[in-house]
């Protein structure tokens, strides 16, 4: 019984010690992490609506989006949407006009396959930007659809299905509860 | 000086873990669709190999001989969270792109595997030394499974296309072509290594 | 939150994304003991047991202690104590009051302790599962579900090798490619064959 106790405060320090490092650790990487992924969003925000000049974030019930102003003007709504794919979540952003219409996507997070699901993201040598998100532009976010309106990747229907679908869902919920 | 030079050469060729060991086969074969997927992988092992041998190596003398397993794996978990935390930080788009296999550093073979059979013996700097060995074994035997894969599956390297003449097959960046490149290097090093014998 | 979750859960871990054939998590078990039949089915069911309890067990941590708490960060490391200890846990009291079953995949226990395939759904399902650090909708269910449909995934992969490989000790093959290399060669056209799961529409 003694041996037990004895076993166990070992190990009780131990993990002691271990979460006392991961705790400092978290502490001095949190803000670097933050400050990536709010990069991150920036850069994808710049990317999808580039007239505009600022991003006020907001939310709505559950929907995360920012509003796109050009000087004090409303240009614009950035959704960000999340669609359950292959591997998992597909987070993106999406850029709209007031009306609607698609300025741009981006994806921001993935874990489809590499070789199949992967290509939602990936560019063409010599362009810049992904070739399948690029379709998307000019198409009415709310009704956009796989077949109609976009060509799903070869060997990647799920992947390319979940991207439009959730566009489309998360749109309409959004239109539907935004004050115009 | 010499003793210490075998130590740290010997992971990368006469006991290399995943060619020879045949260790930490699951994150080999499940990043290895990129060369910078490969190295990142092969050098956040690395980090945690030699963190946690030298830590193992340290506290040796205070752990008893029944509760060694569970306290070497709190001390490689630990390593694995701070790897986790800075990969997060510092290159986000590599934290992505190896997803679960960095958490997934803790079970794998090749760490805990030198913190019994070495680290928990030998002093601090023969442990470190012998791990940092490993890892740069298990780190080029990614980056060659990588370079493989990606050449074949994807026409580049690095990132880089390589020649727009041939249509990669797809099949060797996906599963199937991973478990086959394996199989097929272990039976050619088998090869060459009864070659050597005879 | 409905049945097609569930069905596309199963369908998802067993076939198309099945653990071994295209995640390679939980390869070392699926390459050392898939030489006969009879050790490979009671691996798989030992390892389908712990998968489907390290994933109720990780889930209520990670629901109820690191996310009120705001730990996430302790995510690795308490989930392999956790698994650590309940495979310990596990093994006792199998070993002393079911001393059959112990006979039949006990042994097995603890090998599973460093199997990828657990920690790996473990965190798998609060990848999947847990949003801006909420619990979707039936996240319990699902974990334990995905958790369950991963074992099954893992043993019928491990079955099929092991049927595979009791055919092919009768078969002439170069010596440098016996056992390890053949296994991952036949390991291969499996998946490549299973690749073909993934055409499902769900």
């Amino acid at each position: 019984m003694n041996q037990l106790v004895k076993f166990g405060l070992i190990l009780g320090v131990i993990c002691l010690i271990a979460t006392l490092v991961l705790a400092v650790t978290y502490e001095i990487t949190k803000p670097k992490i933050d400050e990536q992924m709010r990069l991150e969003v920036q850069s994808a925000l710049k990317r999808i609506m580039p007239d505009a000049d600022s991003f006020d974030a907001k939310t709505l019930d559950d929907i995360e989006y920012f509003e796109a102003r050009k000087g004090a003007e409303l240009v614009g709504y950035c959704v960000k949407v999340t669609g359950f794919g292959y591997g998992g979540y597909i987070r993106m952003i999406v850029g709209m006009d007031r009306s609607g219409i698609i300025k741009g996507v981006r994806v921001l997070e993935h874990q489809e396959t590499p070789g199949l699901g992967s290509k939602i993201n990936e560019t063409r040598p010599g362009e810049a930007e992904p070739y399948f998100l690029k379709q998307f532009k000019g198409k009415q976010a709310r009704t956009v659809s796989v077949k109609k309106d976009i060509d799903a990747i070869t060997g990647a229907t799920i992947s390319s299905r979940a991207v439009t679908d959730a566009i489309s869902k998360t749109a309409t919920e959004f239109f539907n509860k935004v004050k115009r | 000086m010499r003793g210490s030079l075998s130590e740290l050469i010997k992971g990368l060729w006469r006991e290399n873990p995943t060619f020879r060991m045949m260790l930490g086969l699951c994150p080999t074969l499940a990043v290895s669709t990129s060369v910078a997927n490969g190295l990142g992988m092969g050098l956040a092992a690395t980090f945690v190999l030699a963190g946690s041998s030298a830590m193992v190596s340290t506290v040796r003398g205070v752990i008893p001989e029944k509760v060694r397993i569970p306290c070497f794996i709190v001390i490689i978990a630990t390593f694995v969270t701070i790897t986790e935390l800075l990969m997060k930080a510092y290159t986000p788009l590599l934290s992505r792109a190896l997803g679960i296999y960095v958490p997934l550093i803790v079970v794998n073979c090749i760490v805990l595997g030198r913190a019994e059979a070495f680290a928990s013996k030998k002093g601090v700097i023969s442990s470190t030394i012998d791990a940092i060995g490993m890892g740069l074994g298990f780190t080029w035997a990614l980056c060659f499974i990588s370079a493989i894969r990606e050449i074949l599956g994807n026409g580049t390297i690095l990132g880089l296309q390589i020649s727009d003449r041939f249509e990669p097959p797809l099949f060797m960046i996906l599963a199937p072509g991973a478990l086959l490149t394996i199989g097929l290097l272990i039976g050619l090093i088998n090869y060459l290594a009864s070659k050597q014998k005879a | 939150m409905n049945l097609s979750a569930f069905i596309a859960i199963a369908i998802s871990t067993i076939f198309i994304n099945n653990f071994i054939l295209s995640r390679f998590l939980g390869l070392c078990p699926f390459i050392g003991v898939s030489k006969r039949t009879g050790p490979a089915i009671s691996m798989g069911l030992a390892v389908t047991f712990v998968t489907t309890t390290a994933s109720i067990l990780t889930w209520l941590i990670y629901d109820l202690v690191l996310i009120p708490f705001h730990l996430e960060y302790l995510r690795t490391i308490s989930f392999i104590l956790v698994i650590a200890f309940f495979v310990q846990f596990a093994e006792i009291v199998i070993q002393k009051n079911m001393p059959a079953i112990y006979k039949a995949f006990g042994i097995y226990l603890t090998l599973i302790t460093t199997n990828c395939a657990v920690l790996g759904v473990a965190v798998l399902n609060t990848d999947m599962f847990f949003m801006k650090g909420k619990a979707v909708a039936g996240s319990f269910l699902l974990s334990v579900f995905q958790g369950f449909g991963a074992g099954v995934g893992f043993t019928l992969a491990m079955v099929l090798m092991s049927g595979i490989r009791e055919r092919l000790e009768f078969a002439e093959i170069p010596a440098c490619l016996k056992d390890a290399p053949i296994t991952f060669i036949v390991a291969s056209l499996m998946s490549l064959a299973f690749l073909g799961f993934s055409g499902f529409k769900i």
